[in-house]
């Protein structure tokens, strides 16, 4: 017997002649080519060091037998937007009909309170020097490429996805892909314990990835030398 | 082990951790200039603390604006059109304002002698002096995915810090005087024992926590942080103080002096691994 979630009157869920966008991953289909990252690095020229959305990995198992578990990452465009809470201006706002999550850029003061709201680091600070944008000291995130799926577009990165892993679409459109996967599959979002009610569903993820990493055990300054090595790549 | 880990930055730098220090002495000092118009031993310090306080804002206001990605529009948070109340750094900004404001009136009323004006201003001031720790620990406490932070005790955390650092900085002030010493003490004894009584709380909920919470009590109780928070600031800044300052001795002018000192030191690495330790985890996600 299935029976509807119940709803709290802050989704946009299932209201109707609204649309609620989400994106199904499917991690048993990625392959982790990362063609995702850089075709929405293409898509919106972000600069070295910073990503809209990225695919990291962990390597799982005993040699001989071992998998690697991939977990593609971007905005989840909350239904409960803890950044759109927690700006002073509303420089971060959300779209009630397609439930994006945006950034007015123009508006934006660079306090990073919602950089520090959001649980999984889906914000990012633009650099002070770019060369085809003046868009720059300021929070960048994911759109969910809302300029392309305005005008029946689907996001860069799905378009790009080679093993279909990435499925995007109308949740409230019982007739959409996604609420098909939804419906059928067992799905999970990160970090449901923090209330978000975000709107980017897995399937199949490992909880090597979802959780936080056994590589955060690591001494502090073991895990400094680690940061440090993975920052000096983006020094130019 | 061939895994891939993207290493995120900190939200937060270290200038919010001098910040929150300044506006913690700033609050204080507005207290002790309000107790000397309840408290006569305390009259020494009106002036000077409200001068004091007064000099904590303009550096704390600098730090702060500086802090911004894009300082000049921080006028956008006085902008009715785009102000968001439901964001504490909103209401933040207008209680550090109104707090300005007042403090410059009640500096006003004081070099004009007007004690009925300096009463009422002392009184007001002390209100938005108490809403600024209330407003930097509602700040952290409403990152509902951040350990530590996410704790309804901080703004009570940062209330007694404030009060530890500012009567630390008052007892400085103060000098040789007994009487706002002996007064000083007491609010430097108590203070610091509560501070001590909170971060036990705080570390013992952590250390019961999920993996996030079980990650940050490691972080902050090893290496260079662990000295910090555990050493410097909760051994050296909160505990040492206290029994110095409850043993016969506390009331010599010398152990005033070192009390206060470990407690400046102390409640500034209070501050440092508290908005730090809580991002690092964060990074890892």
């Amino acid at each position: 017997m299935s029976e509807e979630l119940r709803l709290s009157p802050i989704e946009t869920r299932g209201v109707a002649g609204k649309k609620r966008y989400a994106m199904v991953v499917d991690t048993r289909r990625c392959i982790g080519c990362m063609a995702c990252q850089v075709a929405c690095k293409a898509e919106y020229d972000t600069p070295l060091g910073v990503n809209r959305t990225w695919v990291p990995y962990k390597v799982v198992g005993k040699y001989p037998n071992v998998k690697k578990h991939f977990l593609p990452r971007l905005c989840n465009h909350c239904d409960d937007p803890p950044c759109v809470r927690n700006c002073p201006v509303e420089a971060t706002f959300k779209v009630e009909d397609g439930g994006f999550v945006l950034q007015r850029y123009e508006r934006c003061i660079g306090c990073r309170s919602c950089m520090a709201a959001c649980p999984y680091n889906a914000r990012f600070m633009l650099p002070s020097h770019r060369t085809y944008t003046p868009i720059t000291n300021v929070v960048d995130k994911c759109t969910f490429c809302f300029h392309r799926v305005t005008q029946n577009l689907v996001p860069a990165c799905v378009q790009t996805c080679i093993g279909r892993s990435r499925v995007f679409g109308d949740l409230n459109d019982p007739n959409s892909e996604v609420s098909y996967l939804v419906a059928r599959n067992a799905t999970q979002v990160l970090r449901p314990e923090e209330g978000t009610k975000p709107y980017v569903f897995y399937i199949g993820a490992d909880r090597n990835t979802t959780e936080f990493g056994r590589d955060a055990y690591l001494r502090p300054e073991v895990m400094e030398l680690e940061r440090s090595a993975f920052k000096n790549h983006f020094k130019i | 082990m061939g895994d891939y880990v993207w290493f995120h930055d900190v939200s937060w730098h270290a200038t919010y951790a001098i910040y929150f220090f300044v506006i913690g002495i700033l609050a204080g000092l507005s207290f002790l200039s309000y107790g000397s118009w309840r408290t006569p031993a305390l009259r020494p310090l009106r002036e000077k603390a409200a001068y004091g306080s007064l000099v904590m804002l303009a550096i704390g206001g600098i730090l702060l604006i500086a802090d911004l990605s894009q300082p000049l529009r921080f006028l956008y948070v006085f902008n009715p059109a785009y102000l968001n109340l439901s964001s504490p750094l909103a209401w933040g900004a207008l209680n550090i304002v109104a707090f300005g404001v007042c403090s410059i009136l009640y500096i006003l009323a004081l070099r004009k002698g007007d004690e009925a004006k300096g009463r009422l201003f002392a009184t007001v001031t002390a209100l938005l002096a108490l809403g600024l720790p209330v407003y930097t620990g509602y700040d952290l406490t409403v990152h509902q995915s951040r350990p530590v932070w996410n704790t309804p005790i901080m703004p009570v955390l940062f209330v007694a810090l404030a009060i530890t650092s500012g009567s630390a900085v008052g007892s400085l002030l103060a000098g040789a005087n007994v009487e706002a010493q002996k007064v000083l003490r007491q609010y430097m004894l108590w203070s610091a024992g509560a501070v001590a009584v909170i971060l036990v709380s705080i570390m013992g909920t952590t250390n019961y926590g999920g993996s996030a919470s079980e990650l940050t009590f490691m972080i902050m109780t090893t290496g260079t942080m662990g000295i910090l928070f555990v050493g410097v600031g909760f051994l050296a800044g909160s505990v040492a103080p206290a029994v110095m300052l409850y043993a016969p001795m506390g009331k010599s002018q010398s152990v005033l002096v070192i009390s206060a000192l470990l407690i400046l030191a102390g409640s500034a690495a209070l501050r440092y691994v508290i908005l730090m330790a809580p991002q690092e985890v964060q990074t890892l996600y």
